[in-house]
Formats: C-alpha cells, sequence, structure tokens
C-alpha cells in the first residue's frame, strides 16, 4: 500500500510540473505536428500535399529550319507550358541561355531547361545525340527532380523514335530491303502513335505491363496511411518516453537533495517499499505517456497504431526499457546537476544511435542497422514499424521481448546501485 | 532499561573514513523530559541523532528507544519517533493538506483517522487557513512549522529536533520554543540539538555538551555550571586588536580561561573584584582601551569554555 | 563599461559551467557529423537506390533487357534476389532495406513478345494486353519518398522496355510488309535481334539530360563543391544557435531567483544597461560557437564558409543578434530552470524545423513552405547557402542579414515589455 502512496505522489507531482508535461506529451506531438504540416498527412488521408511550384525558364536554342517546319524543340516547350502542369510548373521563355542561367543565379528560377540548338537534329537524324542541360538551384530538391522526370518521360518518347527507326533500318538493310522515306515515316507515325497511347494510359494511373503494390499484403488499406508519419511519430514517443523515464527517475536524486528522502527513510517504512514506489512512479507515468501519445496521435494525424495486442506488446517493451534506463542512468549520477548532460546528451545520442532522428533517411548503411540493435530505441522502433504495417503479434514478438529484456537488466542494475547507496 | 528511560545510547561511535565523528557517547533520556544536546557546529549532533533515527548505521554501540534496539528494530523505533530535520524537508509543490496527509500515511494512518489528525496537526501549527496553500509559496516561518507538524502526526513518544530555530527570526524562534514546551507539558518526551546556549538553559531538564565528537559534560543546569564552581565571568569589549592583550591577561593572576572572537572577549575567574582592576592595569599598559565590562553568573558558555578553551560559538 | 562588466560576468558564469560547452559546441558538431555521415554514406558507394530484381522468367531475352535498363538508371540500382532472398521480397522493402523489389513473372518475356506480335491485338489502351497479360510486379512503399522514387524509376525503365518490344513488333511487322519470316523460329530470331538492337540503344539513347548545379562565375568554380555536409553544416549552427541560448537564458532566471538581481538595482546601474549587457552576453556566446562551428565545418567539413567571409560574418552577426533577443525573452518569461530549458527546446524546434534547418523548405508543401519562409530561421538559411552553396557574393546577404535584424528588433522589443525585475 505505502507503494501505492509514493508512486501516487510522485506522479501527482509530475502531472503538475508544466515542464514535465510539455515534454511528455506537447513536444512530440509539436514536432510530429510540423512534419505532418509539412508534408500534408504524407498520405496519411491520400491527398492534401501541395506540391510546390517550381519556376522554370525553359529557353530554346533549337534550330529547326531544315526539317519542314518540325520543331521538337518548340513542341517540349509547349509540353512544359501545359495547362496540366500548371501546379507543378511556373514557365517563362527566356530570351538566352545567359539571361536563364542568371535567373537562377538571381534565385528568380529554381531550374533553367536549355534546349540545344541539335535537338530536332538529333531527334530526326539517324545519327548524332543532344543533350538538354538541366541548370538547378543547389539548394533545390524536390522541384528539379520533378522536371527532370518530366523532361526525360518527353525525351524519351523522342529518342524511342529514333531507337525505333535505327533498329528497323539496320535490321531491313541487313536482309537487303530498301529504306525509303516512307518507309521510315511510317515507323515514325505508328511508334509515336503508341507511345502517346502508353502515356495516356499512364496519366490515367495505371501502367500496362506494370502492378505497384505495398510491401504487406496483409496490410488493410486504411494501414497504409500510416507511412512516415506514423514512423516519425513513433521515434518521438519513444524519444521521450526515454527522456521521462530518466526525469521522473531523477526525483529520488532531487528528493535526496531536498531532504524528503531522507526524512522519508525516518518512517516506520521499508527502504525497499521507498524504492519500490518511486520505481513504480516511473513505470506508471510511461503506460499513461505513451497511451495518451497513441490516442492523441491516432485521433489527430490519424495513424492506426495496429491491433491491440501487438501494439500492448511493443509498449510494454518500450515502457519497461524506458523505465530501466532511466533508472540506471540515474543511479549513476550524484546530483542534479549532471542530469542536465544525461538528459541533453546522452538520451540525444542513444536516440541516434537508435535510429529515431533518420525516418526518411534513404540508403543508409548497413554499419549504422547495426548499431541501432545495441540500443533498446533501434529495438523499439522496429517493434512499431511491424505494429504499424499491420504485423502481427508473432511479428512485433522479437523487438518486444528484447526491449523488455534490456530493460530488466536496465532496471535491477540500476535498482541495486540504488540499494547500495540508500542502504 | 527501567521504565522511564525513553532513549538509552551505550558507546556511540561513528567514523566515516578517517574522521571521527562520534566517539563512544552514552547518555539516557528519560521519558517526559526535554534533554538538549548542545554543542558548537561540527560537534557530531546530527550525526547522533541520524544514527538515533536509524538515517546511519553505528559504527560501534547501540542505541535503545523505549526498549527497540536502533540496531535490531529500526521500523519499530522510527514509529516511536518523529524526527524534526534541520533543513526543510518538505514537497514544494503540494500544499500543507497534501504534505501532511502523504507523511502520515508513511506512519501508518489512513481513512478516518489521518483525516482527523491532519486537521488537529493543522490546528497546532497554525495553518488551518492556509492548508490548500502551495508549499512553495509559505513564508519561512510557515514552513518551518510544517516541517514539525509532520513530524506530530502520528503522536510519536518521542519527538527528535535538530536545531529547529537555526536562521530563523526571534519572534519564529520564540514560537517554536514555545511550542516545544507545550509539547512536553502534554507528555511528548524531546531530544533537542542546538548550539544556542540560552536555548538549552531555558528548556532542558537535562543537557548533554558535544565537542568534536564527544560528549564531555552532562546533567541538568545546574550541575553543570557547578563545573564552573566559583569562578566569576567576565565579558569584555576593546577597541583594538587583541592579540597583544590576551597574552598579557592570561598571564594575569586569577584568569583561567581567556576566550576571544572580534573583539568580544569572554575570561574566568577567580574573583571578578581582585581581577578587574588588573585587567584594567595591563589594558592601559598595553594601549588597549576596555569599552565595556560585564561580570555575569557562571552559565553554559563559561562551562564550555572552561572544559574545551573555546567560546560555544567559535 | 558597467555594461561590459555585466556582460563578462554572464560570460564567465557561462564558461564555468562545463555543461554549456556540451550544448553549444560537442553536440552540434556530434550531430553535423552524424547526420552529414548518414547523408553521404552511399557517396563512398553507389549512391542510387537499391531495388531488388526477382527474376523468375530465368535467361529470357526481356529479364536481361530490363535488368541492364534499371542498371543504366541514374536513381537506381538493381540487387539480384535469389532463392529465399527472393520469397522474402516484401520483408526487404517493409524494413527498408531495398527501396522496391522488381518482379518478373515466368512466361513473362514468352507471352510480351508473343503478344506484341499478334496482329489481331490492334488496340494498345490503358486496359492493354488484356486477358493473360503479363504483368510485371512492383513491391514498393507509395508512401516514403525512396519508394516513390524507386518505382517512377522502375516505371521509366519499363517504359523504355516497353519501348524495345514495339520497336521489335514493328521491325518485324515492317520486314513482314516486304519481305517473309520462313517460321516462327526465324521470326522469334528476328524479334531477339531487334530486341537486342533496341536495348543497346537504350543503353546510351540519343537524346539525354544533364544536371547542372549553379555554380559562381567563372574562376570560383574550384571552390565550391558542395559535400554532403553543405546542408547539415548551416542547418546544425542555425539550430544550436537556439538550442544553446538556455545557457545564457539560465543565467537570467538564476539571477532573478538568487535575488542577485534585485542586488544589481541597488547599484548606481539603470535597467536599461542590465538588459544591454545580458544581451551583450547572449551575443557573444552565440557569435563565438557560431565562430567555433563555422571553423569546424570550414577545416573539417569543407565547407566553404570563408569564401565570402564579410558575407558570413554579416549572417553570423545578425543571427546572433536576433537569438540574443530571444534568448532575452526566454530568461524574461521563464521563472525556473525547467521553464528555460522548455521554452529553448520548444524554440529550437519550431524554428528550425519551420525554418529549413532540418530538411529544404522545397520538398515541404505549399503552405509550410510559404508559413516556413516567414521564420527567420528561413532567413539565416538563406544567407548562409548563398554563400556556400550557390556561390554568391556579399550582395546575396544583404537581404537575409536585414530581415535578421528587423526580427531582433521586434524580440528585443517583447523583451523588453515582458522582463520581470522582480
Amino acid at each position: 500500500m505505502k507503494v501505492l502512496d509514493i508512486a501516487l505522489k510522485d506522479m501527482l507531482r509530475s502531472f503538475r510540473s508544466t515542464f514535465a508535461l510539455v515534454m511528455m506529451f506537447v513536444v512530440p506531438l509539436m514536432v510530429t505536428g510540423i512534419m505532418y504540416f509539412a508534408f500534408g498527412g504524407l498520405g496519411g488521408d491520400g491527398g492534401g500535399f501541395d506540391l510546390p511550384v517550381t519556376r522554370v525558364q525553359v529557353v530554346n536554342l533549337d534550330q529547326p529550319a531544315l526539317h519542314s517546319g518540325f520543331s521538337a524543340g518548340q513542341i517540349l516547350v509547349e509540353f512544359l507550358q501545359n495547362e496540366q502542369l500548371a501546379d507543378l510548373l511556373e514557365v517563362t521563355e527566356g530570351a538566352d541561355e545567359t539571361s536563364a542561367r542568371a535567373a537562377v543565379d538571381d534565385q528568380e528560377a529554381g531550374v533553367a531547361v536549355i534546349i540545344p540548338p541539335d535537338f530536332t537534329a538529333a531527334v530526326t537524324a539517324p545519327e548524332g545525340s543532344a543533350t538538354i542541360t538541366l541548370y538547378q538551384d543547389p539548394t533545390l530538391t524536390l522541384g528539379p527532380d520533378i522536371v527532370k522526370g518530366l523532361l526525360s518521360q518527353f525525351v524519351d518518347g523522342f529518342a524511342g523514335t529514333r531507337i525505333a527507326v535505327g533498329v528497323v533500318t539496320e535490321q531491313l538493310s541487313k536482309r537487303g530491303v530498301e529504306i525509303d522515306a516512307g518507309l521510315t515515316q511510317d515507323v515514325v507515325m505508328q511508334y509515336a502513335a503508341w507511345a502517346e497511347t502508353l502515356g495516356q494510359s499512364q496519366s490515367g494511373g495505371a501502367h500496362p505491363a506494370l502492378d505497384i503494390q505495398p510491401p504487406s499484403s496483409e496490410t488493410e488499406p486504411s494501414n497504409q496511411g500510416a507511412g512516415m508519419i506514423g514512423a516519425i511519430m513513433a521515434g518521438m514517443m519513444i524519444f521521450f518516453t526515454f527522456f521521462t523515464g530518466a526525469s521522473t527517475a531523477e526525483t529520488i536524486i532531487r528528493e535526496d537533495e531536498e531532504g524528503t528522502l531522507a526524512r522519508l527513510f525516518t518512517t516506520p517504512t521499508p527502504r525497499v517499499v521507498i524504492l519500490g514506489g518511486k520505481f513504480t512512479a516511473v513505470f506508471v507515468t510511461l503506460i499513461v505517456q505513451v497511451i495518451v501519445l497513441i490516442f492523441a496521435s491516432a485521433i489527430i494525424f490519424h495513424i492506426r497504431w495496429g491491433g491491440p495486442l501487438p501494439v500492448a506488446l511493443v509498449t510494454l517493451g518500450l515502457v519497461v526499457s524506458a523505465t530501466g534506463l532511466g533508472v540506471l542512468l540515474m543511479s549513476l549520477l550524484k546530483s542534479t546537476r549532471q542530469t542536465g548532460p544525461v538528459m541533453g546528451g546522452v538520451l540525444t545520442l542513444t536516440g541516434m544511435a537508435g535510429g529515431l532522428f533518420t525516418t526518411g533517411f534513404q540508403n543508409l548503411p548497413a554499419a549504422y542497422e547495426t548499431i541501432t540493435l545495441f540500443t533498446p530505441h533501434g529495438w523499439a522502433m522496429r517493434g512499431w514499424k511491424a505494429a504499424l504495417a499491420g504485423g502481427g503479434a508473432g511479428d512485433v514478438l522479437l523487438p518486444a521481448a528484447v526491449t523488455l529484456g534490456m530493460g530488466i537488466v536496465f532496471f535491477v542494475a540500476g535498482a541495486l546501485v540504488f540499494r547500495k547507496r540508500f542502504a | 532499561m527501567s521504565d522511564d528511560q525513553a532513549i538509552q545510547v551505550r558507546d556511540l561511535h561513528k567514523d566515516f573514513g578517517e574522521v571521527y565523528a562520534v566517539q563512544g557517547i552514552s547518555f539516557d533520556v528519560h521519558a517526559g523530559e526535554i534533554f538538549s544536546l548542545l554543542g558548537p557546529n561540527g560537534a557530531g549532533k546530527t550525526t547522533t541523532i541520524s544514527m538515533l533515527s536509524c538515517l546511519l548505521e553505528p559504527t560501534k554501540g547501540d542505541a535503545r528507544v523505549f526498549g527497540h534496539s536502533i540496531l535490531g528494530e529500526p521500523i519499530a523505533v522510527k514509529a516511536a519517533i518523529g524526527v524534526v530535520p534541520q533543513e526543510i524537508a518538505l514537497y514544494p509543490d503540494l500544499s500543507a493538506r497534501e504534505n501532511l496527509n502523504f507523511w502520515g500515511k508513511m506512519y501508518g494512518l489512513r481513512g478516518a483517522p489521518l483525516r482527523q489528525r491532519v486537521d488537529e496537526v493543522l490546528e497546532i501549527i497554525g495553518l488551518t487557513e492556509r492548508q490548500k496553500g502551495r508549499v512553495s509559496k509559505f513564508s519561512g516561518g510557515m514552513k518551518r512549522r510544517l516541517n514539525i507538524g509532520i513530524a506530530l502526526l502520528h503522536k510519536p513518544q518521542v519527538i527528535i529536533m535538530d536545531e529547529p530555530t537555526v536562521g530563523i527570526d526571534p519572534q519564529s524562534r520564540r514560537n517554536i520554543l514555545d511550542n516545544v514546551k507545550e509539547l512536553n507539558r502534554q507528555g511528548m518526551t524531546v531530544l533537542y540539538t542546538t548550539h544556542y546556549m540560552e536555548e538549552a538553559q531555558e528548556l532542558s531538564d537535562h543537557i548533554a555538551i558535544m565537542d568534536q565528537g564527544k560528549m564531555i559534560a552532562y546533567g541538568t543546569h545546574e550541575d553543570l555550571v557547578q563545573i564552573v564552581g566559583e569562578l566569576d565571568r567576565i565579558d569584555l569589549t576593546i577597541n583594538a586588536e587583541s592579540a597583544r592583550v590576551i597574552e598579557e591577561w592570561q598571564a594575569t593572576a586569577g584568569v583561567h580561561e581567556v576566550s576571544a572572537e572580534d573583539g568580544n572577549l569572554t575570561l574566568l575567574v577567580d574573583d571578578s573584584n581582585l581581577v578587574l582592576p588588573r585587567l584594567f592595569e595591563s589594558a592601559t599598559q598595553a594601549g588597549v582601551r576596555i569599552t565595556s565590562a560585564e561580570i555575569q553568573e557562571p552559565n553554559l558558555e563559561a562551562v564550555f569554555l572552561h572544559l574545551t578553551g573555546r567560546a560555544l560559538r567559535d | 563599461m558597467r555594461i561590459i562588466d555585466l556582460a563578462l560576468k554572464d560570460l564567465l558564469q557561462i564558461v564555468r559551467d562545463w555543461q554549456s560547452a556540451l550544448f553549444l559546441v560537442v553536440m552540434p558538431i556530434l550531430f553535423t557529423l552524424f547526420f552529414g555521415l548518414l547523408s553521404g554514406s552511399g557517396a563512398a558507394g553507389d549512391p542510387r537506390l537499391p531495388v531488388g530484381f526477382v527474376d523468375h522468367d530465368q535467361n529470357s531475352a526481356l529479364s536481361a533487357s530490363l535488368q541492364s535498363l534499371l542498371e543504366t538508371s541514374d536513381a537506381i540500382r538493381p540487387v539480384v534476389l535469389e532463392g529465399d532472398e527472393a520469397d522474402r521480397a516484401a520483408d526487404f522493402v517493409r524494413d527498408e532495406d531495398l527501396a522496391a523489389v522488381v518482379i518478373v513473372p515466368a512466361g513473362f518475356s514468352e507471352q510480351t513478345l508473343r503478344l506484341g506480335g499478334s496482329t489481331e491485338l490492334a488496340e494498345v489502351s490503358g486496359q492493354a494486353l488484356v486477358g493473360e497479360e503479363p504483368r510485371l510486379m512492383v513491391i514498393a512503399d507509395p508512401t516514403t519518398t525512396a519508394g516513390r522514387t524507386a518505382s517512377n524509376a522502375v516505371q521509366a525503365a519499363v517504359t523504355r522496355l516497353l519501348g524495345a518490344v514495339e520497336t521489335a513488333r514493328l521491325s518485324a511487322e515492317t520486314y513482314e510488309a516486304r519481305s517473309r519470316l520462313e517460321d516462327e523460329a526465324s521470326r522469334r530470331a528476328y524479334l531477339d535481334e531487334a530486341l537486342a538492337l533496341a536495348s543497346d540503344a537504350w543503353s546510351q539513347p540519343p537524346l539525354s539530360i544533364m544536371v547542372e548545379q549553379a555554380r559562381p562565375p567563372a574562376g570560383d568554380e574550384e571552390k565550391v563543391s558542395p559535400n554532403v555536409y553543405t546542408q547539415s553544416s548551416p542547418g546544425m549552427i542555425v539550430q544550436f544557435a537556439i538550442f544553446g541560448l538556455n545557457t545564457s537564458a539560465m543565467v537570467l532566471v538564476l539571477e532573478r531567483k538568487s535575488r542577485t538581481l534585485q542586488r544589481l538595482l541597488t547599484a548606481p546601474i539603470t535597467r536599461a544597461e542590465v538588459i544591454a549587457g545580458h544581451v551583450l552576453a547572449t551575443f557573444a556566446v552565440v557569435f563565438i560557437q557560431q565562430a567555433l562551428l563555422v571553423g569546424f565545418g570550414q577545416l573539417a567539413f569543407g565547407v566553404d564558409y570563408m569564401r565570402e567571409p564579410v558575407g558570413t560574418l554579416l549572417v553570423m552577426a545578425t543571427l546572433a543578434l536576433w537569438t540574443a533577443s530571444l534568448g532575452l525573452l526566454i530568461g524574461a518569461v521563464s521563472e525556473s530552470e525547467d521553464q528555460v530549458i522548455m521554452w529553448s527546446l520548444v524554440a529550437m524546434f519550431v524554428f528550425s524545423a519551420m525554418g529549413g534547418a532540418w530538411f529544404p523548405l522545397d520538398i515541404t508543401g505549399k503552405a509550410f513552405s510559404t508559413i516556413g519562409h516567414l521564420m527567420p530561421t528561413a532567413w539565416a538559411m538563406d544567407g548562409f547557402q548563398n554563400v556556400v552553396m550557390r556561390g554568391l557574393g556579399l550582395g546575396s546577404v544583404l537581404l537575409p542579414a536585414g530581415i535578421l535584424l528587423a526580427y531582433a528588433v521586434v524580440f528585443f522589443a517583447l523583451a523588453v515589455w515582458r522582463f520581470k525585475f522582480e
């Protein structure tokens, strides 16, 4: 009973502290909220993300005069200026290459597209090549990528025609068939028609030869919305749960400094009960924190955390490991003066090593993945990702068990140190 | 142990490595009395009561509180005592009532008895009107009163107070001393530590004087004063650096002890009527002017000075 | 003079607290290293996204062509999965070990080429290749950037593959209109030859796109060579300039709590001088911190701040001024040490995340990007990036510096209004 009295007293103090409440709930939700706002829900609602408009200066240096009025460069310019792309591109025609490059340098445009003089020639002649230059602001990434993707798609159409003509010509010539202008024209027309139809089907959302599926076939459609925002929220939740674990355990040291711990020791309450009460406070506070964050983020960001059993298992592992690590860290400190670097430094470092700050990073090195295995954070993250992806209890069992085991080890070590210290 | 012994201390030692904080002290506290441990800072008073409160384990020796050994029955000891620590030990972000509720539970009180007792204690310490206020907003005096009130919740048989009047204003100090006397009048045994001689003198039935970990004297006030016997005490203030005149006076006939602090000197002499003129004469010869002279009845300060050669407040 | 004395006192308190060194210098360097290393982790090897390739249509012409088309992509690189690995393809994507997986079903080549040669198949439409159409499967997470990039790149490669198939079909058709292929085997051989020629041509297409990063005028080209730290270094400087405020704001709060502030006011010093002294100390702390981090960035990470030293200094100074005013505001409104840490963290997260210190604003949504550009931190990032990424001169930092100065004035006014001397 006294264990509960002590635990409840500690929890009352925690939940009355604005600082503690802000760190437990407000900051993790706020940071996730910023990311959610930044990336428009990240597929959570299947939309709502307005890509930024990229300002494009296009310079058409193409010299089509020799090609009976057919100007590939002009077609490209019109393609970029198409109304359908108005949401993505704001296109102006530049006078010349120098002024277009200057526009990018002066940040009046994000990208300059420079169509070379031999563009039409390269499209129509059997030999030769041409390169479109995409001169971009080095601080931009998404906009230039979008422009490059569109240009590639367009350019492939022409390139395909050239290749088709080339292959047909080569094969027929090889077999002694005479090549005339009408033949090549025919090939061009047929290939172009095919390309156009293919393009239309692709812009209709379907590719004629491939199906794209998300990784989990058992995933319910609603879980696909979890995506990156779920992983970000999981990362924040893990980080701030460990933070709260340490700061709640810190109250042991603080009470020692304030004299109330010594006073507790003068009461007819066994020391193991006193320490037990304080550890219980840490554990229960973290359970409350995780539950509130799960529900709040589900409501605000529409995150589907997964089935009740996998979520419960991952939560248990997370809470036990955060409790254990908090108790262990604080047991090694002498005063509250030292806790600042621990909270700021150690927890951040372990968070970094655990992969909490790299959600959305592509192509992480294998060595880094290995490092995450040494931290409870890394395993907690694995567990949450599995739950978010709709995994069952079996999918989360290993990460949950590892975090639970780590937490128990940390806790026992920390509790023993505290017991010895206050014997 | 006889029935009227609230506390029996036998040969208590406490070492912290090379530091011998308490070196073999023994004393008895009778049930229903006020017993003071008097001594300067660092004498070992707090260490002694930390052992009696079962916060520290003695290196050697034992003590009993109403028959319960501090070594073998610490829980029973703690149930019998109420401790008022020297530093305020309260939860600043809880209210007065919340603090009392919590500490009452730690002493085993629950439900209606707890509520009733909390009301009573709030009344005793005069904080009924402010019971819902956060302790962090209390004045120093209010915090001190609450600090004492917590020790009274479970109606202990013995209350141990560690220098409860340090650093507070005279009125609050007066209140505390009156409270101590009232508690004692109601039957509570009080173990009180202080470095203020006048407090020990005013309150105590028995006094033990401690210095450098040892008990150097024990008894009633009258018993202790007898140690200095017929010696008179003279308090002098001079207008100059005292070093050159102290040597002179120490060598003067009839002077037993001289202690000096910032121009204030205390001397123990055989007969103040005979010695005082000699002191004036040697002062004049040394070019020092005595600006005030007071002849006092021997008191605990004098006792301490006689026993240690130092003033109680050194 | 008293202002300087007060500032020096603050600095002494900050410097004596070893924790300050941790928050002001060590942590930003660690973070810069961390994010820079991770961003550039692929630089030594192949930086393209790994995409699994499962070929159930072993040794077929089309699967070989597809694999070689994937090899020539500048966004992705194929990783062949066989045996057990092939069965766990979806797991690799879910665990983010692979950005996507392409699965070529058995009979894909045969069926595609056969259907491609069928003259009865007149229409190629959105429901192309009806009936038993052979379809590739791509497993990718559409909600991640890597997944989207990979699936776009795969689609581009597949489109080229289909182009090669169509080329082969057209060639066969054209030939058959003028001559004759004796039998199915000959037809097959013809198609295979066409396919090989087309695939080969696609490995070096006649029309290509070259991406060029904007560079400074000729002569300076060698000096600006953005590396992986060029984004992370300025971002960390900006972020930790704000977080480091907790050290100087703490001094203010402790001064108020310990009542030394009140004692200070009994000395012949005005309130304005008191505030000025604290601001000067904070400015010095942030400026020195930035100088250390700029120096570290320049020497250790090769981020060329010093190619335009006056410009860099101007951004540093105005950023320090704004953060000093923010620090004063935090010190003004906080009543305890906990509150200082809390407000410093909140300010750091909000201004850093929304101002482009964590990720470039150009990859965010329109609304966020617009609001983000209002943040003073966005202007600080602009100032630094104009120098280190765009390779521009002093003129390019005047506007960002001016805006930072204006923000400093506003925050300073707020702080003075809220400053409690009791």
